[in-house]
């Protein structure tokens, strides 16, 4: 075979793949046009169903039967969709009329499957329609290696009270970055009682290596019961953990928060300085102003902006305060007050937010 | 090099189907009602942009995400920026409230707006496109911060598209989103409402390109692990991460890319484990050039750009230290992109002499050009296939056509002249330090034919 006659089969093959392409674009959109054309009177009909339902003018099994004329994935969508906008003890209804079709089982059979995607559709069915029964699965679910389907198996625990699900979750608190364990503390609500429990337990693990994790998940609950153990870590050697506490005694009103950010308001570590003087601004309590005019002569730049911000929190108080560091003997404090001084109250309220 | 774009392209299967999967997923309601999502800053530097910068501004501000805010940089603009910035959103002047964390060239002054309190704008001396990023990430209060063009519409729901991989809780430098063609489509009160294919050839045949650089180019390298792009137009970064590499590099001409090989250096340098990935689904539009004059130089600016940052880092190159990165991205975006126009003209040049002096058989030659160009070819209908079985943005079929017009005649002509003006750069490359390319703009809402 000479040169010519390769090149002559590349170019056999490539207008043979050309064509192929064509077919593929081609069939592509069609296929997706008709089914689309299919699915649309079966999701309108159910969406019909559903607020009918809704309303108890039909009973749940039409609403079930019409979820079984849907593909999975739509389905899920549907499911997802209407459990925002149904009662609770109606959805109750729905959820355990779900337990049955051969269709819900199968969805429910793919918690296991070698497929992330397969496992994440279940993981969003059963966020709205889990059992008692479902327990193992979600929890298997929960532990699931792929971030996408631990996060919606997490969902579950928005509507499910279980010890075992909450604890699968805070097992996972230290491995999360802070944005989703932001997202676990909001779906945990419903556990909260039990939550609390493990986080004075976990609270007390002094040299855990996780504790900062702890510490700023207890911040975001803001639970009375869990500011004691949080203020007892206000001499903890880890700066991080001092820096959570400091954040999260902005949240609790209570005579012990004051001494205790007092404190870390002159740590060594400027960000426990600087979040502690916030978190003083925070709760504007007269007797802690001295603290915080203290703070604005700070060397550190970003302590003295916490602290001139947290002096427009005391009312005329903070503004005097301001006004006399705006002509004081410090070159820092006057600075900072003047910038501060020239904001207008709706720039300020931004920029503080 | 198109057989590493087949390779690309082979990659960029796997991680489209994620994608899709992913983008398809309806919690995203959830999502945004919870306290997850991370505050950005979204950095819009401009710099002549009188026509465009109403409408960017406007859609920015519309954004579906719950913490942002908008920090626009004029810099030093000798059209009516500012002035159209002043009157359209009610500015008013504030004092300067933060430490300079990166030095840049002088501001001239800070404005709030009186109906957008998210919006902040700093007037400064013209420094560049770096130097205005770099005015507006220290005015950032932000963690994340976003690079916008000022030319560029942001989907209202890129943001928290975009934060996915955040929320998804791996260790991520930045992230990467989609940049489209906005020219044809129609644009309403800032946001593309009907996703058109431009009738004209020249913004028409870059839609193609753009998918093709986007949908596999950028989606292969991630299993590659070594995206060195991310879109000037459209990027997210960890701002503590950008602060520590010094910011955006005034001297450089391409931003974009000297600021994520910096990263990879810094991090990989550091051992700190992180990604730089690309994700599909969240979108930017953006005005491409639709004049072949401007389009040379855009293109020549980038070459310039990538020639000179990789002199820059050729320290990274084939160095085991830098992993993937050093072994892989920085020798293919070398000897693969960079050198890809001197190839492609030398390899012109040898069959011209060769057909001349009848060392090379006319038949043959004219064969083998077609061959090379049909690969071309299929490497760009692939990424047609990709849009389609993938996002889908274009839904009529007069669009499909045309795309597949562009796609097949891309290689016949447009190529050989994108060949020249990256290989232009080769010889102005020393020459100029310029930094802000200059477009002429229609605006957003006469870019539809």
């Amino acid at each position: 075979m000479t040169s010519r006659h390769l090149l002559a089969i590349v170019a056999l093959g490539q207008a043979v793949l050309f064509t192929a392409l064509i077919i593929l674009i081609t069939l592509n959109r069609w296929f997706r046009l008709r089914r689309s054309a299919e699915q649309r009177p079966h999701k309108v009909a159910l969406d019909h169903a559903m607020a009918r339902w809704a309303t108890g003018q039909i009973p749940v099994g039409t609403v079930v039967s019409g979820l079984g004329q849907l593909p999975t994935p739509l389905i899920v969508d549907e499911l997802v969709t209407w459990s925002t906008k149904v009662s609770e003890d109606r959805w109750r209804e729905l959820t355990s009329a779900l337990q049955h079709p051969w269709w819900a089982k199968i969805i429910r059979s793919n918690s296991s499957s070698a497929r992330w995607w397969k496992r994440l559709e279940t993981a969003r069915f059963l966020s709205v329609v889990a059992m008692p029964a479902d327990t193992a699965r979600v929890l298997r679910l929960l532990r699931d290696h792929h971030p996408a389907v631990h996060i919606a198996a997490a969902a579950t625990l928005e509507r499910v009270d279980n010890t075992a699900l909450a604890t699968a979750a805070l097992e996972r608190l230290p491995t999360l970055a802070p944005t989703v364990s932001a997202y676990y503390a909001g779906m945990l609500v419903r556990s909260r009682p039990f939550v609390v429990q493990q986080l004075l337990k976990l609270l007390g693990r002094t040299n855990d290596p996780a504790l900062p994790r702890f510490a700023e998940f207890a911040a975001r609950l803001k639970e009375p019961a869990l500011r004691g153990p949080l203020t007892a870590l206000g001499s903890h050697p880890d700066g991080e953990v001092r820096t959570q506490v400091a954040r999260a005694l902005g949240g609790y009103r209570h005579p012990e928060s004051f001494p205790a950010l007092a404190t870390l308001a002159a740590d060594s570590a400027w960000p426990v300085r600087a979040q502690a003087v916030r978190s003083l601004g925070i709760l504007a309590d007269p007797s802690s102003l001295p603290i915080v005019r203290v703070a604005l002569r700070d060397a550190e730049w970003w302590v003295r902006l916490r602290a001139a911000l947290a002096l427009t929190r005391f009312g005329s108080a903070g503004r005097n305060a301001l006004l006399e560091a705006d002509i004081g003997p410090s070159a820092n404090a006057r600075q900072m007050a003047h910038l501060i001084l020239g904001f207008s109250a709706d720039a300020l309220t931004e920029f503080a937010a | 090099m198109n057989s590493f774009y087949a390779l690309l392209l082979v990659l960029s299967i796997p991680e489209i189907w994620t994608h899709t999967r992913l983008a398809e997923d309806h919690d995203f309601q959830r999502l945004l009602r919870s306290e997850a999502l991370p505050p950005i800053t979204i950095l819009v530097p401009a710099y002549n942009e009188q026509a465009t910068i109403t409408t960017s501004i406007t859609a920015a501000l519309a954004l579906e995400y719950r913490h942002y805010e908008v920090v626009v940089v004029n810099d030093g603009s000798r059209d009516e920026t500012i002035d159209v910035l002043r009157h359209a959103f009610e500015l008013y002047e504030i004092p300067r409230t933060y430490p300079e964390q990166i030095k840049t060239n002088s501001l001239r002054a800070l404005y709030r707006s009186r109906t957008e309190p998210r919006l902040l704008v700093i007037d400064k001396d013209n420094g560049g496109k770096a130097d205005a990023l770099n005015a507006a990430l220290n005015a950032s209060r932000f963690p994340l911060v976003i690079a916008v063009d000022a030319d560029t519409l942001i989907e209202p729901d890129a943001l928290p598209r975009l934060t996915r991989p955040f929320l998804l809780g791996r260790e991520i430098a930045a992230v990467g989103g989609t940049v489209r063609v906005a020219n044809g489509c129609l644009v309403q009160k800032g946001r593309v409402v009907d996703a058109r294919v431009p009738r004209h050839f020249l913004p028409g045949v870059q839609v193609v390109e753009y998918l093709r650089a986007f949908l596999f180019g950028r989606l292969g390298w991630n299993r590659l692990g070594g995206n060195l792009i991310i879109s000037g137009a459209f990027g997210l970064f960890r701002k503590d991460h950008v602060l520590a590499i010094g910011g955006y590099q005034t001297s450089s001409l391409v931003e974009d890319l000297d600021l994520v090989v910096r990263l990879h250096r810094y991090l990989l340098g550091r051992k700190v484990p992180y990604e730089i990935p690309f994700i599909p689904d969240p979108v930017a539009w953006t005005e491409v050039p639709e004049t072949m004059t401007v389009l040379a130089r855009q293109r020549e600016r980038w070459h310039r750009g990538l020639v000179a940052a990789t002199w820059t880092y050729k320290g990274m190159l084939f160095n085991p230290k830098y992993g993937r990165v050093g072994m892989i991205a920085v020798p293919f975006y070398t000897f693969g992109e960079m050198l890809a126009p001197v190839v492609e003209v030398f390899g012109y040049i040898i069959t011209a002499f060769g057909l001349s002096i009848g060392a090379v058989n006319v038949s043959f030659a004219g064969m083998f050009v077609l061959v090379a160009w049909g690969y071309g070819m299929l490497l760009s209908l692939w990424a047609v296939v990709l849009e389609e079985v993938s996002f889908r943005r274009y839904g009529r079929p007069g669009d499909l056509l045309r795309l597949l017009f562009y796609a097949t005649l891309e290689n016949f002509g447009y190529r050989q002249c994108t060949v020249w003006w990256r290989l232009r750069a080769f010889f102005s490359v020393w020459k100029y330090r310029h930094v802000w390319g200059d477009m002429t703009r229609r605006g957003f809402e006469a870019v539809r034919e």
